[in-house]
């Protein structure tokens, strides 16, 4: 029994786990010997050169921006993601039984699943200094029309919106699934203690929400980490685009690479964003992570 | 592997070793003659200016007209991808035949590195002929003693001014020196009732990724008599901006956007905002004519040399391509520049033609826009972007530094700042140079 | 007999209706405002303050870029890759899924571990070697040269291995085995009916993941025919700058598969996450 059970999980494991070797474990490997080497794609030879390109990486003030500017964009993501898609997913929770509910969760999660590029180039309309709705509308409040693609910091914050606006709908659904699970033995049992609902939620629904708190937020930091593609139509210098650029670690990474032929220099970078997402998705596991359930 | 690609000289000479060889060689011979002409030869055309597709087509239709069994496909994408997709191609060796559309500084490495075909004799014939092309688009088509490129057209730049504007601001001819740039933008300039410029006197390249900041300030560093990077004696490289012309340049920028306020950086810039009457006057290349005639057909502009001399950035036809596909693309390299072919490039995308012996007054008379580019003095200067591997590296790192500091009201004022930034953006560049063993004395 | 209770709201539900409603509607605003722009004249695009909704519609914008763009050609792309890399992934997840749940044998644990850690490092960390082994396989600028990067997911394996641990019980399999069903047998005629739902959600999962995705196809797809949708829009121009009208036009085209698509897999989605291991 057990002979053909072996037989049997190997011939199945192989060809997954062959796959998986060759398309996933292999590369990240070869990122990481490539960023020890210098290569300029086109010649032979990949000299060994040590931790020579992490020590320019660090010193180079492009790299420095797009890595002040990915964090900052990922992090703001996060922060108006977690909080919002909560007390959204709540408030949906509260109609479930309603006839909009399922209006509400199709329109909420549309933007999530609509192909990325046409939703920025939505965005980058409304955003437009001189053609866009947004100053159109700000303009009714009496507010001036802000150059919201041009200037350093409303880039970016552009970017932000246009990331939370992309992952809330995601987000919101994970955390109606959540209280739908909740134990009602739980919230009933604080009702009859005394507390009121506000309380509840606060005391019980989020610390039992912390699981999927911690899941969306891995997912939104790691995914902002990665932010390129927003960037790219957003705040790019291809054609289309004479706004600023707002360099992120991806834009930078595949720049060194395929625009300045360094292959080796932008593997080196490749690491580092490597590094930072494991860091930090392990902090956020330690912080959320209850004791004694393994997720 | 396609049969044509096959030598048929090595198929020959095998056959000459046996009788049964022989035989078997002339059966082959016979195939290979039969099949090879009728199969059909696909080869692409890879551009990095979109507004080009329509002339390639019609060289290709006109070639394919001739040979049916040519294929000619035009792929012409934003400039930052194509620079791209030629790199993973010509890297991989996986794509085809090829005629790609570059400028020498980005064709260097490849030309360095053996990827691209060598023209064949008549094609290099054509090119060396001094009555076809000025010594200088030689010279940018060639490498190593070989002509690799045929030369196309070239981006040159020259001053946009909005003829009405002029008029109404009491201007008769244009700015002749670049003080006067700075004094015509302030008289043209729009101004609403708080003070803010409504109309930019002089739309500057403020903002915007990539190099071309770094190229404009070149531009503007050039009246000065200055260059972002010179050659020395010993055929290197430096870095020189931190010089009379470098501070003189970008003090104007900054005065001209913080003390004068004539333009900002989040005015509507560039050739859309000269079509929409947002802007007075601005430095560009030829192509603008034709985007104005598509976009602005009624506005009223003319172009002028600038003050010293521009910038000639010559764009060639390079092949990748074996056997039969490489003699086709050539083919399309040299039908590209058939007279008739550059008066249609010239009248209707509006890149500036490299080649001399070809009468385009017509295209000049019937749109005087033209004539900023071609009616220069004689000692008219040019220069144009050293073809070195880290180029792009270098322009990129000197744009960023620029728009950086271009947004800094307080730099305007502070003349030993300006020379600071200058000595660091030096040795930014000078680093890059250095790393790439290319740093001169 | 029982009648129906009628269920009255509350003015604290209507509020909460109403502010839903607007979120609602100002979450897709900008994919309508899209949608709009597509019918607008050229002149009409460029307007001050820009209007919400046409004045003078015109289908113009939309028989151009039929016409002059291969949009058909990417939407098909699109639709292969997506379908090709949704299956290739559910097979593996749910194969490498359940032989690591159920068959305890020497290294499988760290075989798992080792992709748990693999599956949050971001794609676009080893996107460039396995750029260059696509290179070398020849398959760029060809289906399976986007598949190469598309093939398995991380996040699948451990999903499958999730619900097979926790909704397959082994007493269900080793009475199968009693009975002398083979393992083929127990892992197709037990194992994936009961893994439906899960497989249902990583389907869809996997499939917009492809559908999405923007940084691999832009990177291993250089000539235009072979461009999948979010690369063909984003490197979308025809002229000497972009014609904001052609481009909504595309956009709007390509709106409509994903939304369709979406309206009808909803349930799905949504019955797939609430069956994995999140409700614990």
């Amino acid at each position: 029994m057990q002979r053909k059970k072996l037989i049997f999980a190997i011939l199945a494991l192989l060809p997954a786990m062959g796959i998986y070797f060759w398309v996933r474990l292999i590369p990240i490997g070869e990122t990481l010997r490539l960023s020890l080497h210098q290569w300029n794609i086109l010649s032979k030879n990949k000299p060994f050169v040590g931790l020579d390109n992490f020590r320019e990486l660090f010193g180079d003030p492009l790299f420095l921006e797009s890595l002040f500017n990915t964090t900052i964009i990922a992090f703001g993501v996060l922060l108006i993601t977690i909080p919002s898609s909560l007390f959204i997913a709540y408030l949906v929770f509260q109609r479930t039984r309603s006839r909009f509910a399922g209006f509400y969760e199709t329109t909420l999660f549309l933007p999530h699943v609509v192909s990325l590029v046409p939703a920025a180039m939505a965005w980058k309309w409304i955003f437009d200094a001189r053609l866009g709705p947004l100053n159109a509308a700000l303009g009714w409040f009496g507010i001036e029309p802000k150059a919201w693609l041009f200037d350093p910091v409303l880039s970016i914050f552009c970017i932000i919106f246009l990331c939370s606006w992309q992952m809330l709908g995601y987000a919101v659904l994970i955390y109606i699934i959540g209280f739908k699970n909740l134990p009602l033995s739980l919230l009933e049992a604080a009702s009859l203690d005394g507390a009121s609902k506000r309380q509840a939620f606060w005391y019980v629904s989020i610390p039992l929400l912390k699981p999927i708190t911690l899941y969306v937020s891995v997912v939104t930091l790691v995914a902002g980490f990665n932010v390129y593609a927003q960037a790219f139509i957003l705040a790019s210098d291809s054609q289309g685009a004479p706004g600023r650029q707002v360099r992120t670690l991806v834009l930078d990474m595949l720049e060194n690479s395929f625009r300045n032929y360094r292959v080796g220099y932008a593997a080196s970078e490749a690491v580092v964003l490597m590094v930072i997402v494991l860091v930090l998705t392990l902090i956020q596991f330690r912080m959320l992570r209850e004791k004694g359930k393994s997720l | 592997m396609k049969i044509s690609s096959i030598g048929r000289r090595q198929f020959a000479s095998f056959a000459l070793s046996s009788p049964l060889h022989k035989l078997l060689a002339a059966a082959g011979l016979t195939l290979l003659a039969g099949v090879a002409p009728a199969q059909a030869q696909k080869i692409s055309i890879w551009s990095g200016y979109p507004e080009m597709a329509p002339f390639y087509q019609r060289v290709a239709d006109q070639l394919k007209a001739k040979n049916p069994s040519l294929q000619f496909s035009i792929e012409a994408i934003p400039l930052r991808e194509h620079e791209k997709r030629v790199a993973l191609a010509l890297s991989s060796g996986s794509a085809g035949a090829l005629v790609i559309e570059m400028a020498p500084p980005t064709a260097n490495r490849y030309l360095s590195n053996n990827l691209l075909v060598k023209a064949p004799g008549n094609v290099a014939g054509f090119v060396t002929d001094t009555k076809n092309y000025a010594p200088f688009f030689i010279q940018g088509a060639s490498s190593g003693g070989g002509v690799f490129g045929v030369p196309l057209f070239r981006g040159q730049g020259a001053l946009f001014y909005n003829t009405d504007m002029f008029k109404a601001a009491g201007l008769s001819k244009p700015p002749a020196t670049m003080e006067e740039f700075s004094t015509y933008a302030e008289k043209l300039t729009k101004r609403d009732a708080s003070g803010k410029p409504t109309v930019s006197g002089w739309s500057m390249r403020l903002s915007g990724g990539g190099q071309g900041i770094a190229e404009k300030f070149w531009i503007n560093m050039f009246q000065y008599s200055g260059n972002l990077l010179t050659q020395g004696a010993d055929g290197k490289w430096r870095v020189t901006v931190a010089n009379e012309a470098g501070r003189k340049t970008l003090k104007q920028y900054l005065v001209n956007v913080h003390k004068l306020k004539v333009v900002t950086p989040e005015m509507p810039a560039d050739a859309d905002a000269f079509e929409r009457g947002q802007t007075a006057m601005f430095i560009r290349e030829s192509w603008v004519i034709g985007d104005i005639a598509q976009k602005a057909p009624k506005l009223n502009y003319a172009t002028a040399p600038l003050p010293r001399g521009t910038i000639g950035l010559p764009t060639n036809l390079y092949v990748s391509a074996k056997g039969a596909e490489a003699d086709a693309s050539w083919t399309f390299a040299m039908a590209a520049n058939e007279p008739d072919n550059l008066i249609w490039l010239l009248k209707n995308v509006g890149w500036l033609p490299n080649r001399q012996n070809v009468d385009y007054s017509p295209v000049i008379k019937s749109n005087p826009g033209f004539s900023g580019f071609v009616n220069y003095p004689k000692d008219h200067a040019f220069f144009s972007l050293p073809s070195i591997d880290p180029i792009e590296e270098i322009l990129t790192r000197v744009a960023s530094k620029l728009t950086a500091a271009f947004p800094k009201a307080g730099l305007a004022d502070d003349d030993k700042a300006i020379a600071a930034l200058l000595v660091e953006i030096e040795n930014e560049g000078n680093a890059i140079l250095n790393r790439e063993g290319l740093l001169g004395k | 007999m029982n009648s129906h209770p009628v269920i009255k709201t509350t003015l604290s539900e209507r509020c909460i209706d109403v502010f839903l409603i607007v979120l609602s509607i100002g979450m897709v605003l900008p994919l309508i405002m899209l949608v709009a722009n597509a019918f607008k004249t050229p002149e009409e695009i460029l307007i001050w303050p820009p209007t919400l909704f046409p004045n003078d519609p015109i289908l113009s914008n939309f028989e151009k870029v039929l016409s002059k763009t291969p949009l058909l050609i990417w939407i098909w792309n699109s639709i292969c890759f997506a379908v090709l890399s949704t299956l290739s992934i559910v097979m593996t997840s749910a194969v490498a899924g359940y032989v690591l749940a159920k068959f305890k044998f020497f290294g499988f644990d760290f075989l798992f571990a080792i992709i748990l850690a693999t599956a949050i490092i971001p794609f676009e960390v080893y996107m460039i070697p396995l750029y260059f082994q696509a290179k070398s396989l020849g398959i760029l600028n060809s289906l399976w040269g986007l598949l190469l990067g598309y093939l398995v997911m991380s996040f699948g394996i451990f999903l499958i291995r999730q619900n097979v641990i926790q909704s397959i019980p082994d007493e269900f399999l080793e009475a199968a085995r009693i009975d002398g069903a083979g393992e083929f047998w127990v892992f197709f005629h037990i194992v994936i009916p009961l893994l439906r739902g899960p497989l249902a959600a990583l389907a869809v999962l996997a499939f917009f993941q492809a559908w999405t995705a923007f940084a691999w196809p832009m990177v291993v797809n250089t000539s235009k025919d072979a461009y999948t949708i979010e690369v063909g829009l984003a490197l979308f121009q025809t002229g000497f700058t972009v014609d904001l009208g052609l481009l909504s036009a595309a956009s709007a085209l390509v709106l409509i598969p994903s939304v369709t698509l979406f309206v009808f897999l909803r349930r799905n989605f949504v019955q797939g996450i609430a069956s994995t291991g999140l409700k614990e």
